[in-house]
Parts: structure tokens; C-alpha cells; sequence
């Protein structure tokens, strides 16, 4: 008998299941404790498919914002369906850009990732601004409407 | 011709009651994003959840019990305990996700912001669970879903090109920037939501309480087999609003605004008011039917008095799971969370409780202690051992799927 009272073979294979799950526990923490950090290194194919995904995000919601004004300024629908569609629109957007220069761009990226954030901040200041046309029930400023086909271009194009 | 009355009206409850939170933003977003190459699987879950609501009310009528009544009866404590948890979650998460969609479909209406509008929602529907009649329910939203038909007028009136969309239905049509991995995630998604397990909880708690016999089971599979498919042809409908409007100007769908703006643009204002209205009597009867059933599973469980027909005061116990539920999802609504985000989560957490709801139905549907000559034949059998592979290999692959795709991200 062990001095756990358990027999000793049985004690020799609950110290080597012991010494396994402690093993695997260091090798997992190993793994995931890199990716825990607050700010994560910078890393290029990363920073690519967050810049494609907020670049696409973006282009959505202008083109969003976009069709609610032209179906308000054609009257179908009603200012407050219109108001919620291009306020959600401005706040996705928004959050679109902050997922993207929240993480911090590699080194070779740097004057792409300056291009792109450029682009996506003209792009939340036009949804912003066709949000307060949609408060001000004005929908048919067709210097915005181009602005906003314009921008969501550009956002497809600069899309990867 | 009363009972035609109530043929027509059980098919027209069903239909209305067929889309809830969960099919109507799930149909759009991958409308929008896959056009109308996976259409298949809304079959393909309209289908299963036909054998399945089949299997669970012809139990309920020949038995006079419902589903957590008998599973717990008839496969333990234990087996009954993990089915009651692991659907229980998935309905409550649903609960949340429908209550949220009400005040979403409000705040459409008055630009209210929702979280200001959840707790009345909240108060509302269980008043409604609380003093309505169970008919009144079922019939009146089931009815006024109806309004979501809307979606299928609209695609008329919008023109698109059917032949295109008819190509689109082959999965080789995929739009080459979607992934594979992308595009099976919105599969196991769009089959979550198509079977989801509250309704055959519902249904068959809905049937032990308007006290079905042997002699329903023709108006219930009326019900079944006419009703779920139109019903899901809403979904088709939605879907394909989506692909028509959205997918060529690269428009993905994260809002329920944006849901209805297809209407808007192929009807007009009379039109988008209609859907919304439709939106509205979707979510507000889901909501309903959610509610219910998470009193109806746990109540059912543990043993103690449960339903609409039985007095307040003597299924008080039943009643306060109701409340409490209500409390719960008004609660996690008002933390701030995307009411879009918990629908998103619950279609694929209901593709993996599937197994958990569906296989103890199909074991209970053949056994002759309960429903004698009514147990499955070998169709239903067939159909219903396929049905659980199907179920068993989108359950496994939901949250590896979630996870390489970051939720559908891509």
C-alpha cells in the first residue's frame, strides 16, 4: 500500500495520469497564453483579412445608407423606418473602423493601413452625415447620394 | 363546415406561425450573402420539421401526454434531465432573441430605441401568457404573421430575373467570394432555424392542451404537411427579396430595418407597413410560443400542474417559470446586447440541442405502450433515422464551424 492508502499500482497510475493532465495543461496554456495579450504583434496576413472584412463592412452599410434615402426620398417608407436604418448603418460602420485601427498594422503595412483607415473614416463621416439628412427628413441631396455610390467604390476597390 | 373552419384556419395559424426572429434575419443574411443557393436547406428542414412535428403531435393526441412528459418516462430521469437542459437553454435563448425582435420591429415604428421599449414588451407578453385564452394566441398572431406574405408580393413586384434565380438554387452557384466553410455555417444556421426544437414542443403541449384525440391526427397533419411548407415558403420568399435587392450591390444583412427594405423597395410604404406589421406578429407570437414552452418543458419535467386551461392559482408553479423566464429575458436584453447577435447564436445552438429534442420523440413514436396502432410506420421511420444523421452531423459540426468562420464572418 502507498502512503495514500491506495493500492500501489493504482497510486502509480493516478501520479502518471496526474503528471499527463498536468502536461497537456501547460502545453495548452502554452498555446493560448501568446494570444492573450491586450495588444497582439503585428502580423500581416492578419492585419489583410481584418482590413478586407472592415473594408467590406463599410461598403455594405454606406450602400445600406444609400438605399434608405433613395426609398425615403421615393416615399416608401416612413422617416422613422429611414432615421433607424441609417443610424444602425452609421453605428456598424463605425464599428467597422474601430476594429480595424484598434489593431495595431505591421511595419509593411503601415501606408496601406494609413490609405485604408483615411478611407474608412470618410466613409463613417458620410453615413454620419446621411444619418442627420434622415433626422432632417432631407433624402434627395443627390451631392450626398454620388458621394455615398463614390465612397462605397472606393470600398470595394480597396477591398483585397 | 365547421370542421373545414377549423382545417383552414389550423393551416393558416401555421403558416403565419412558421417564421419567427430566427428565420427571418437568418433568410436575409443569406439571401444577401449566397443568393438563393441554399434554398435547398430550407427544404430540407421544412421537411424534417414536418416528419417531426407529425411524430410529436400523433403522440400528444393518442397519448393525452406531451414530450417531456413521456421522454423522461420513457428513456430516465437522466436522459430526460439532459434533453430538458440542453432544449431548455436553446428556448430561452430563443425567448430573448424574439422579445428583442418585438422591440426591434417597434422601434422601426417610432424610432424608440429598443432597449426603452424591451421592458414593456416584456410586461405585454406576459400579461398575454398570463390572461390570454391558448386559441387567442395561436390563432390571432398566427394570423396576423400572415402579413409576411408581403415578402412574396414584393418579389413579384420587384421583377427579378427568375431564371437566374432559379439557377441560383444549385449549390455550385456559391458566390465564388463566399467560402465553403462560410457557406456551411449558414447552412447549419438556416437548418437550426427551420427546426427549431420549440416548436414541436409547443405544438405537441399545444395539442394535450386543446385536448387532441385519435380523431385530430387528419386536421393536424392537415396542419403539418399544407401549413409548415407554405410557411416556409415565406422564409424562400424572404430569402430571395434579399438576393434580389442586396446581393448585387454587396448589402449584408446585420439589422431587421434592413429586412424589410426589399418590401419597401418593391411595394412601397402600404407594403412595408404590412411586413412590419408581419414582423410584429412574428415575433411577438414566437415570443409567445417560447415563453411557453420553456414553462411547458420544465413543468412537464418535474411533474407539477401546467397550461392555459388549468386556473392560474392551481398551476401557480407553471406560471411563475413563465415570469421568470420573462424577468431572465428582459434582463440580458437590457445589458445592451444585440437582440440580432442572440438570434444569431440561438439558430446555431439550436442545430446543436437538435438531437436532444428530436431522438427522444422518434423512440417514443414507436412505442406501442403509448401510441398502439398509431406507432410510426416504416416511412416515418425511415425518414425519421435519416433525418436524425442529418441532425446528429450539423449538431457536431455547429460550433467548429462558429469558430473557423468566426460566426459567419468568413
Amino acid at each position: 500500500m502507498s502512503r495514500t492508502g491506495r493500492p500501489a499500482p493504482l497510486a502509480a497510475a493516478a501520479g502518471f495520469r496526474g503528471t499527463v493532465l498536468t502536461v497537456a495543461l501547460v502545453g495548452v496554456v502554452g498555446v493560448l497564453a501568446p494570444g492573450c495579450g491586450i495588444v497582439s504583434r503585428p502580423d500581416a496576413a492578419a492585419w489583410d483579412q481584418q482590413a478586407q472584412r472592415s473594408l467590406t463592412d463599410a461598403a455594405s452599410q454606406v450602400s445600406t445608407a444609400r438605399l434608405a434615402l433613395e426609398t425615403a426620398a421615393e416615399r416608401r417608407t416612413w422617416p422613422a423606418y429611414a432615421t433607424v436604418v441609417v443610424a444602425k448603418a452609421e453605428e456598424a460602420a463605425g464599428t467597422a473602423e474601430e476594429d480595424l485601427a484598434r489593431l495595431q498594422a505591421p511595419p509593411q503595412r503601415a501606408d496601406a493601413a494609413a490609405t485604408v483607415l483615411d478611407l474608412l473614416d470618410e466613409a463613417v463621416s458620410l453615413v454620419a452625415e446621411a444619418r442627420a439628412h434622415a433626422v432632417e427628413g432631407r433624402y434627395d441631396d443627390s451631392a450626398l447620394l454620388d458621394d455615398l455610390d463614390r465612397i462605397a467604390g472606393e470600398l470595394e476597390q480597396a477591398a483585397p | 363546415m365547421k370542421r373545414y373552419f377549423a382545417v383552414l384556419l389550423g393551416i393558416l395559424t401555421a403558416i403565419g406561425g412558421f417564421v419567427d426572429i430566427g428565420d427571418l434575419v437568418t433568410n436575409a443574411q443569406v439571401g444577401a450573402r449566397f443568393g438563393t443557393s441554399l434554398v435547398w436547406v430550407v427544404l430540407v428542414g421544412v421537411v424534417g420539421i414536418c416528419v417531426f412535428a407529425e411524430m410529436s403531435g400523433r403522440i400528444a393526441a393518442v397519448s393525452h401526454r406531451a414530450t417531456f412528459d413521456l421522454v423522461r418516462e420513457r428513456l430516465g430521469p437522466r436522459m430526460g434531465l439532459l434533453n430538458l437542459v440542453g432544449s431548455m437553454l436553446v428556448t430561452l435563448l430563443t425567448f430573448i432573441a424574439e422579445i428583442g425582435g418585438v422591440a426591434l420591429a417597434l422601434q422601426l415604428v417610432g424610432s424608440v430605441h429598443h432597449l426603452l421599449v424591451v421592458p414593456f414588451v416584456a410586461a405585454a407578453v406576459w400579461i398575454v401568457l398570463w390572461r390570454a385564452k391558448f386559441s387567442a394566441i395561436e390563432n390571432v398572431l398566427g394570423l396576423l404573421g400572415l402579413a409576411l406574405i408581403a415578402f412574396a408580393v414584393a418579389l413579384w413586384q420587384l421583377g427579378p430575373d427568375w431564371g437566374e434565380l432559379a439557377a441560383g438554387l444549385s449549390p455550385a452557384e456559391k458566390p465564388a467570394a463566399e467560402g465553403w466553410a462560410t457557406y456551411a455555417f449558414f447552412a447549419v444556421a438556416l437548418f437550426g432555424a427551420a427546426m427549431t426544437p420549440y416548436e414541436v414542443f409547443f405544438f405537441s403541449s399545444g395539442g394535450v392542451e386543446e385536448r387532441w384525440t385519435s380523431k385530430d391526427i387528419g386536421v393536424m397533419r392537415a396542419n403539418v404537411f399544407i401549413g409548415f411548407p407554405l410557411g416556409g415558403l415565406l422564409s424562400v420568399a424572404i430569402a430571395a427579396c434579399a438576393a434580389t435587392v442586396f446581393l448585387p450591390e454587396g448589402i449584408a444583412v446585420e439589422t431587421l430595418g434592413q429586412v424589410g427594405l426589399p418590401v419597401a423597395v418593391g411595394l412601397g410604404k402600404i407594403g412595408l407597413a404590412v411586413v412590419v406589421l408581419g414582423f410584429f406578429a412574428a415575433t411577438f407570437g414566437a415570443a409567445c410560443e417560447t415563453g411557453l414552452s420553456t414553462g411547458y418543458s420544465l413543468a412537464q419535467y418535474f411533474g407539477f400542474p401546467w397550461g392555459k386551461y388549468v386556473r392560474p392559482r392551481e398551476a401557480a408553479g407553471f406560471h411563475l417559470i413563465l415570469l421568470i423566464a420573462t424577468v431572465i429575458a428582459a434582463g440580458v436584453l437590457l445589458t445592451g446586447v444585440d437582440p440580432i447577435m442572440v438570434t444569431e447564436v440561438s439558430v446555431v445552438f439550436s442545430a446543436i440541442a437538435l438531437p436532444l429534442t428530436y431522438f427522444p420523440i422518434l423512440v417514443v413514436a414507436n412505442d406501442p405502450d403509448y401510441l398502439g396502432e398509431h406507432v410510426n410506420g416504416p416511412v416515418a421511420n425511415a425518414i425519421g433515422v435519416v433525418y436524425l444523421v442529418v441532425i446528429t452531423v450539423a449538431a457536431l459540426a455547429a460550433i467548429p464551424l462558429m469558430v473557423v468562420t468566426s460566426m459567419g464572418q468568413g
